[in-house]
Parts: structure tokens; C-alpha cells; sequence
């Protein structure tokens, strides 16, 4: 069986004062399903947060019963910040294998709805409760701690670093769904207020409340309309040593490098064809480790690559094409989602001003914890 | 070996004389091991004057105060590490912690510092008699380990004092800990516990009721009838029925809640100031309350030489007085640099500021 | 929190990891399964108290609880056996706080449960 994405739905990224939880989930859901007369037989969630960050569990059930869709399996399935990608990639292995014929995939967290330090809190528990929340690391101090190791082994500078967060800042100028869209300069970088050091704020994914929907569909409920259909071509999770310290070499993105080549490999495609990549970067040194663990860059090499173009739009392998993380923004659970239907607009040559050129193939790299968990989808145009 | 030893002169007496006040245990006890701990952060006296009466300073230079994260737990635990590795023993029968700034008005320290220290058959408590709270807890593992009852003790003095902004008290209330271990004396004895007194009265010189955040004292009333009162009567006792004198000690070390009070009873009862030098801390970090005498006693450790007799004086407001004569024994030379001394942790203090001060102390509420 | 802090005590009081029986490999926090060899005879045991900074960090955005500490100084220290441990480095003036710094385990309160809850005392750091 192939297995396509047919249509996706997303809200803007940004502070949704006025909508809740269920209401962003249930409003990428219609933007989905409205643009296909196909009824869904599985709905899945990718939420990392919804019980901290808005005392409510049970997503599948809840958005499944507010769609009106009675009767089929719904359920929510958390990987920290892969939660998105990963409810995309059940929904894949299943409508790939003909279990299901069609599933609607939601990515949705609200962060708004409590204060700044409960979120912090609530993104701590994607690494350890006894040894790393309590002895006071929050999951930025973890980024900091691994941005000096980075540069400090690595010889990488403040000035090179800063070319991934002012590269996705630019690409989201143009992108309607972005949170920021407003572009900015290594100093801005540079002089932000510091977070965990090196890391500043202009290296970190702001919060925000967002929502993305992808509806995934087999040959079986599809039919003859292909219009408008992104293959799915391949898709791995990975998951390594859970703490970034206990790694060997803490600069190697272990969890990204195996689904990576698991991916390209089910998708019998050379690294050299892909030609975008929606790349996790949450932090500026993810970004760029986990080029680099995709042999995109050389070891070291990822941010001074950035600065000196390639990765541009218009470079030889443009990355997060609508601003990613950085600048279109980290609903934390809906992120992988979000990746995934910007592939998409870009494989149907529905990206505006962000489109990319002669694009065939295009690559998803989402990522839980620091590249504790990392899920990895490949996409091409349908034939 | 001399039959007519201090202990047969001693049961001679004590058959005449029912009413002897001079402790003695039954079986030889001592000292095995000890630790201090002084926390890095320093208040100059010169800060509290500054904030409080625009200038001029107190009556000492300098007082240990614990760092945010610091507490009598903390402090008891990292004294007591030391301690036991001085001690190189496994087992302890007994710990008790003398405090009255115990992070819980209820839940012992004792039992934290039991576990720290891998320790479980054991009897555990915490003590409190104001500054004189781990001398107590000396005597009274004297009477554990002299009875043999228990074969290790541990005596742990601790407090994170705790001054009234703006009160005088405030230049000298310190932070500090200083841990003993008391086994049966034998040839890793560091120092033989001689004899020791204890004299008390109901005297409310300082005290601080259930509910409230920061303690009370009278002024003047805390010298004469409270310090000097109850310190003179317990050495003096001990002098009497020992017929032990200041000129067979080497050290003396006093409780010292200021500097002067240390110097004056001193020369009252018959010591020189070279005497008091080594124990008298106060002048560079305060009074550390129930690890102040113990700090002293520990600094003199760091230097005393088989055959020095030490004499120690705790007091502890409310009120009362221990006097112990100590003799220091051939394997406190093995004990050199085991653990830190009280100098080079008094060495290591950094300079802070009256506010970072309070912060530390939780005078800001947040 | 307080199960949860005593549940883990002795880890923290004695920074006590555990040791493969196989391959002698050491590791803190306590593994289930060696990372070296995979075997599940491992027992506990105390590891030691000083290492290097392997890496560090100052922290301006505290988690809650932490606020009156900020700014935080963490960092990942290679014990002197292999073993790595996150903590907070204290007492250390920041010029002192660098990668390849000696550093010694200290007993502090590491996590403060209000006014009213338990104290989690545990391991810090101090370079020196």
C-alpha cells in the first residue's frame, strides 16, 4: 500500500487568548477534513502537556466526540516535543499496512493558559524528575549545557551559531501561519537577554499555542483523486540514551542519525536526493547537531554552512522553509505536525513566497528531549 | 600500671562523699574523631553597622554565615563525614544533635545525619539547651559508651544562628558545625574524657518562645548572673573535686558569644591569654551558638600535642554550664590531614554584603 | 513530592550510584541494565566525590522553587571512576566555573518544598 497525506489544516502559531485546548485541535481538524470529502477511521493526537498545561487528558476521545466522529479508535500519544510526528507516524505504519484506510493526525498544545514557570516546569519532564528537575535543570539550562560543550569542542562561534535562529526569522517573514514575523540580525542575537548560557533568547523556540492537522489516506480511501497528494515515503522514530550526559559523545545526535537512514532507507532514496528539511530547532545547537548527525553539515560545520548560505531558501538545502521552530514557532506537542504540513504545502507547490524551487523530495526531523526521541518521515510528490 | 590512679582516688572519695559532682564514667572513654565545618560566606561586622547605625562596627570582625542552600542538616552532615573518616570506625550506637535552628520543629536531624551516614541501629535525637547543647550530648555518650552500652557516639554541635535585624546580636550570630566521635578509650584514643560538670538554673537571659521567628535577651543581665554565673560554678566544681588547676592545661577553650566574655572569664578563673588564643574563634566568625566551644575545642585539636590537658566551658542561655578536662593522647598525630583544620576553612571565607546577607538568611521574604 | 524525595535519599546523601558485578563499570544515577556490557547484576554503591567540569551553565530562567537561587550554575562533572553527574555548582566564584575545573560533592538543600513541605538535601558541587 501507498500512504499519502491528503490535506492538512493549520492555525497560526501565537497567543490564542480567546480559544482553548479543544478549540485549536477542532479548528486544524476542519481546515483538514474540509478540504476532503474523506471520513477519517482513526483520529490521534500528539500533545505533550494537555494536563499541566490545561488539566484535561483523554484528547482522542475528546476531539473524535467534538467532530462528530462516532465509533472509531481515538487516542493521544505523547513523546515530549515528538509527539506530533509521532501520532503522524503511527497513523503512517498503520494506513500503510492496510490496517486503516484513514486517520486524522492532530499535533495541539496550549501553553498560554498557565504562567511561563509552570510551562517550564512542564517541559522539564521530558528529561528526568529525580535527576534533573530536582537538582533545579530546566530542559533550557540541559541546551545550554550542551551549546557550550558544542562550541567549546567544536570551535564554534556566537556569530556562526546565530545564522540558524536569523535564517528562520527570515524565512518566516512571508509565512502566514508564523509566530514572528519579523527578521533580525546576528547582534539581535547576540544581545538578547541570556538564558542558560550561550544560549540567549534568540537561540530558544518561543511559547505559543498553536494546532496542525494532517489527514493520512491509503489507495482504499482516496480512490481516483490524486490531486493534492504527498506520498509518504518513508518514517522512523529512534530513541537513545535518555539523558544527554550519559551519552559517550554528547554531540552526537545518535536517535536523528538512525531514523534518518532508517527513513531514507525505506524510502530507497539516496541522501543526496533530498532537497529540503524541516529540522528541529528548538534551540539553535539542536538545529544544528542535528544537521550535522544528518550529514548534512560536517561535524562542526552546520552554523558557519547556515552563515554562509546554504541552507538559505535559495541555497542547496533549504531548511525550515516557513521558520521553524524558532520563527514560525513550538507548540511543543503540535510541532511535528507543523513540519509535516509545510513539506506537504511545499510538495504541492502551495508555499506562496516560501516556496521552494524544483523540489522533489523533502524530509520531517522532529525531536524529543535532546534527540532523546527523534522521528524522521521522507515525502515526495505523488506519481 | 598504677593502681592508685585518678579513677580509684575518685571511688575512694565517692564512697565518703555521696554528693560528688564531677561525672566520671565507669570505663575509660574518648575521643576518636572529629570534623568541623565553617560555611565560605563572611558578614563583616562593619555591614550590620553600616545598615544599622550608619557606620562604626561590632564587637568581633567577621561572622560565618550559610549560604542559601545551607542549613543545620547540611552542616551537621558535612562535620560529621569528617568526623567519622578521622575516626575510621563503621558502626554507631548513638547520635545526637545539639541545635536550636533545626530546619524542622519536628522531624530530628539526627536521623537525616543517620542516613547520610549509612547508620540505622542506632539511637538518634536532638538535643537542645541553647549553646551548650552538644556538650551535653558529649557527656551524655560519655555515659553510653562508659557503661558500654554503645561502642561509637557521635556529638554533633550545629546552628544556623539567627540574629533580630538590627539587634547587636546580629554582628556575631554565625553559622558553623563541629562533630566527635566518643568511643572507648583505647590507643586510637586522639583525647581521653577526663571528668566532666554540668551546673544549671532556671535563667532566662535569652530565650525564644514556640511560634516566634527570632529570639530575645536581656542586656546586661546576660553577663554576671547568666554566663559568668554558671561557666565560674562548673569549672570551679571541676577544679575543686579534681584538684586540677589552670596551669595544668595547656588550652582552655570557653563558649564565646562575643570576644570579650571568653578573655574575661578566663583571667577570672586563673588562664593566660595565651592560654584561650587557639579556641577563641569569635573575633572571625561569631558565635557559631552550639558549635561555638565545640569549634574551639576542634581548632585546638588541630595543633595540641600528646600530654595537653584541655579545660572546655560551654554555656547555654537558660541556663547552664559544661566543664570537661580533656587529655590529648599519642594518635592525635595520625589524625593530621585527615580532615580540613578550623584555620584553613576560617581562611577560606569570602566578603559578602548586608543584603546578599539577608537573602541567604530568608530575612527578605519572597 | 516528599515520597519522591525519600524514596531517593541515599542517592542523594551518598551520591550512590551503582557498579556492574560483570564489567566493573560505575554509574550515576543508578542504571537498571549496564550500558557497557547489559548486564542486570549491578549493586549499589557510593561513588566518589570529586571530578572535572565537563561542561557548565548559568541559568536565568529558573524552574519554580528556584527562583531565589537564580542565576543557577549548572554543570555535568566526570566523577573520577566515569561516572557523570548534572548538578549545581556553588560557592565558586564564576571566573572559577570552567570546563576541565577540579570540583568536590558538598551536601546542600537542593529542592525546598514551600514554607510548610520537606527539604531534599542532596549533592552540589564545588570547584576546588
Amino acid at each position: 500500500m501507498k500512504a499519502y497525506v491528503a490535506s492538512v489544516g493549520l492555525e497560526k502559531v501565537g497567543d490564542h487568548w480567546s480559544e482553548s485546548l479543544l478549540d485549536l485541535a477542532v479548528g486544524a481538524s476542519l481546515k483538514a477534513l474540509d478540504g476532503r470529502k474523506v471520513a477519517p477511521q482513526q483520529v490521534i493526537v500528539g500533545n505533550m502537556f494537555s494536563s499541566a498545561g490545561a488539566r484535561q487528558e483523554h484528547l482522542g476521545a475528546l476531539l473524535a466526540s467534538s467532530l462528530g466522529l462516532k465509533g472509531i479508535p481515538a487516542y493521544k500519544v505523547e513523546s515530549a516535543c515528538a509527539s506530533g510526528s509521532t501520532a503522524f507516524d503511527v497513523a503512517y505504519t498503520m494506513v500503510k499496512s492496510g490496517a486503516i484506510d484513514s486517520a486524522l493526525v492532530v499535533g495541539v498544545e496550549k501553553m498560554r493558559d498557565v504562567e511561563p514557570e509552570e510551562v517550564s516546569l512542564a517541559l522539564a519532564m521530558a528529561e528526568s524528575v529525580e535527576y534533573t528537575q530536582f537538582v533545579g535543570a530546566s530542559f533550557a539550562a540541559l541546551n545550554g549545557l550542551l551549546a557550550r560543550h558544542y562550541m567549546e569542542r567544536e570551535n564554534v562561534s556566537r556569530d556562526e551559531l546565530s545564522a540558524l535562529p536569523v535564517l528562520s526569522h527570515a524565512n518566516a517573514v512571508t509565512a502566514e501561519h508564523a509566530q514572528f514575523r519579523k527578521a533580525i540580525t546576528p547582534e539581535v542575537v547576540a544581545r538578547s537577554a541570556m538564558v542558560a548560557d550561550p544560549l540567549r533568547l534568540f537561540d530558544c523556540a518561543p511559547v505559543g499555542d498553536g494546532a496542525a492537522a494532517a489527514l493520512v489516506v491509503n489507495e482504499n480511501a482516496i480512490g481516483r483523486a490524486k490531486g493534492g497528494l504527498v506520498e509518504i515515503l518513508g518514517g522512523a522514530i529512534a530513541t537513545t540514551e535518555f539523558s544527554v550526559y550519559e551519552r559517550k559523545d554528547m554531540l552526537r545526535f545518535e536517535a536523528t542519525e538512525t531514523a534518518f537512514k532508517r527513513a531514507l532507507g525505506q524510502a530507497r532514496l539516496p541522501e543526496s536526493k533530498v532537497g529540503l528539511i524541516e529540522t528541529h530547532d528548538a534551540f539553535s545547537v539542536v538545529a544544528a547537531l542535528s544537521l550535522e548527525a544528518m550529514g548534512v553539515s560536517k561535524r562542526g560545520k552546520a552554523p558557519s554552512d547556515a552563515k554562509e548560505g546554504r541552507f538559505n531558501l535559495d541555497g542547496d538545502m533549504p531548511i525550515n522553509t516557513f521558520g521553524g521552530l524558532k520563527a514560525r514557532g513550538h507548540p511543543v506537542g503540535a510541532t511535528g505536525v507543523y513540519q509535516i504540513a509545510e513539506a506537504y504545502l511545499q510538495l504541492t507547490d502551495a508555499a506562496g513566497k516560501n516556496q521552494a524551487k524544483d523540489l522533489e523530495y523533502a524530509v520531517t526531523q522532529n525531536v524529543g528531549g535532546l534527540d532523546t526521541s527523534a522521528v524522521v518521515h521522507v515525502f515526495g510528490r505523488a506519481q | 600500671m598504677c593502681i592508685v590512679d585518678d579513677f580509684f582516688i575518685y571511688r575512694i572519695v565517692r564512697h565518703f562523699r555521696y554528693h560528688l559532682h564531677v561525672m566520671k564514667s565507669k570505663d575509660r572513654v574518648g575521643i576518636k574523631g572529629y570534623g568541623a565545618y565553617i560555611p565560605f560566606q563572611r558578614l563583616p561586622s562593619t555591614e550590620v553597622a553600616r545598615v544599622w547605625k550608619g557606620g562604626g562596627s561590632g564587637p568581633n570582625l567577621e561572622k560565618a554565615v550559610a549560604s542559601i542552600d545551607e542549613d543545620t542538616v547540611t552542616m551537621a552532615i558535612e562535620a560529621s563525614q569528617y568526623a567519622m573518616k578521622m575516626a575510621g570506625i563503621e558502626e554507631l550506637g548513638a547520635i545526637f544533635v545539639g541545635t536550636e535552628s533545626k530546619p524542622y520543629a519536628v522531624k530530628p536531624t539526627s536521623t537525616i545525619v543517620a542516613q547520610a551516614l549509612g547508620q540505622h541501629y542506632t539511637l538518634a535525637a536532638d538535643l537542645e539547651f541553647a549553646c551548650k547543647a552538644a556538650t551535653e550530648a558529649v557527656q551524655v555518650l560519655t555515659g553510653l559508651v562508659g557503661s558500654g552500652m554503645i561502642q561509637n557516639g557521635l556529638a554533633i554541635g550545629v546552628d544556623t544562628a539567627q540574629g533580630r535585624p538590627g539587634d547587636e546580636l546580629e554582628y556575631t550570630a554565625a553559622s558553623g558545625s563541629a562533630a566527635f566521635v566518643i568511643s572507648k578509650f583505647d590507643k586510637d584514643a586522639i583525647a581521653s574524657i577526663d571528668c566532666s560538670t554540668s551546673f544549671v538554673s532556671d535563667t532566662g537571659d535569652f530565650w525564644r518562645r514556640a511560634q516566634e521567628k527570632y529570639p530575645r535577651h536581656l542586656s546586661r543581665f546576660t553577663g554576671e548572673p547568666a554566663y559568668f554565673f554558671h561557666v565560674e560554678k562548673s569549672v570551679r566544681m571541676l577544679f575543686g573535686e579534681t584538684g586540677l588547676k589552670p596551669s595544668d592545661f595547656t588550652y582552655a577553650v570557653f563558649h564565646q558569644p562575643n570576644p570579650r566574655f571568653p578573655v574575661e572569664v578566663a583571667a577570672r578563673l586563673g588562664f593566660t591569654a595565651g592560654q584561650i588564643k587557639t579556641g577563641l574563634l569569635n573575633p572571625l566568625i561569631g558565635n557559631t551558638y552550639a558549635a561555638s566551644s565545640p569549634l574551639g575545642l576542634a581548632a585546638v585539636l588541630d595543633e595540641a600535642k600528646p600530654g595537653d590537658k584541655i579545660l572546655l566551658a560551654s554555656f547555654g542561655s537558660g541556663a547552664g554550664s559544661d566543664a570537661f578536662s580533656f587529655t590529648v593522647q599519642n594518635a592525635i598525630e595520625k589524625s593530621r590531614g585527615v580532615s580540613p583544620t578550623v584555620k584553613s576553612m576560617i581562611a577560606k571565607g569570602t566578603k559578602i554584603d548586608y543584603s546578599t546577607y539577608t537573602k541567604f538568611r530568608g530575612k527578605l521574604t519572597r | 513530592m516528599a515520597i519522591q524525595f525519600w524514596r531517593i535519599r541515599d542517592r542523594y546523601y551518598r551520591l550512590m550510584g551503582n557498579r556492574c558485578d560483570d564489567c566493573g563499570a560505575e554509574f550515576f544515577p543508578p542504571v537498571y541494565r549496564c550500558r557497557d556490557c547489559g548486564s542486570r547484576h549491578l549493586a549499589d554503591k557510593d561513588m566518589p566525590r570529586t571530578g572535572r567540569i565537563l561542561t557548565h551553565t548559568q541559568l536565568h530562567e529558573p524552574l519554580p522553587g528556584f527562583e531565589s537561587q537564580v542565576p543557577l550554575n549548572l554543570a555535568v562533572i566526570e566523577l573520577q571512576n566515569g561516572a557523570r553527574v548534572l548538578a549545581q555548582i556553588v560557592d565558586t566564584p564564576q571566573e572559577k566555573i570552567e570546563t576541565g575545573a577540579k570540583a568536590r560533592a558538598v551536601i546542600r538543600r537542593v529542592q525546598v518544598d514551600g514554607d510548610s513541605g520537606q527539604i531534599l538535601y542532596g549533592y552540589k558541587f564545588v570547584v576546588g
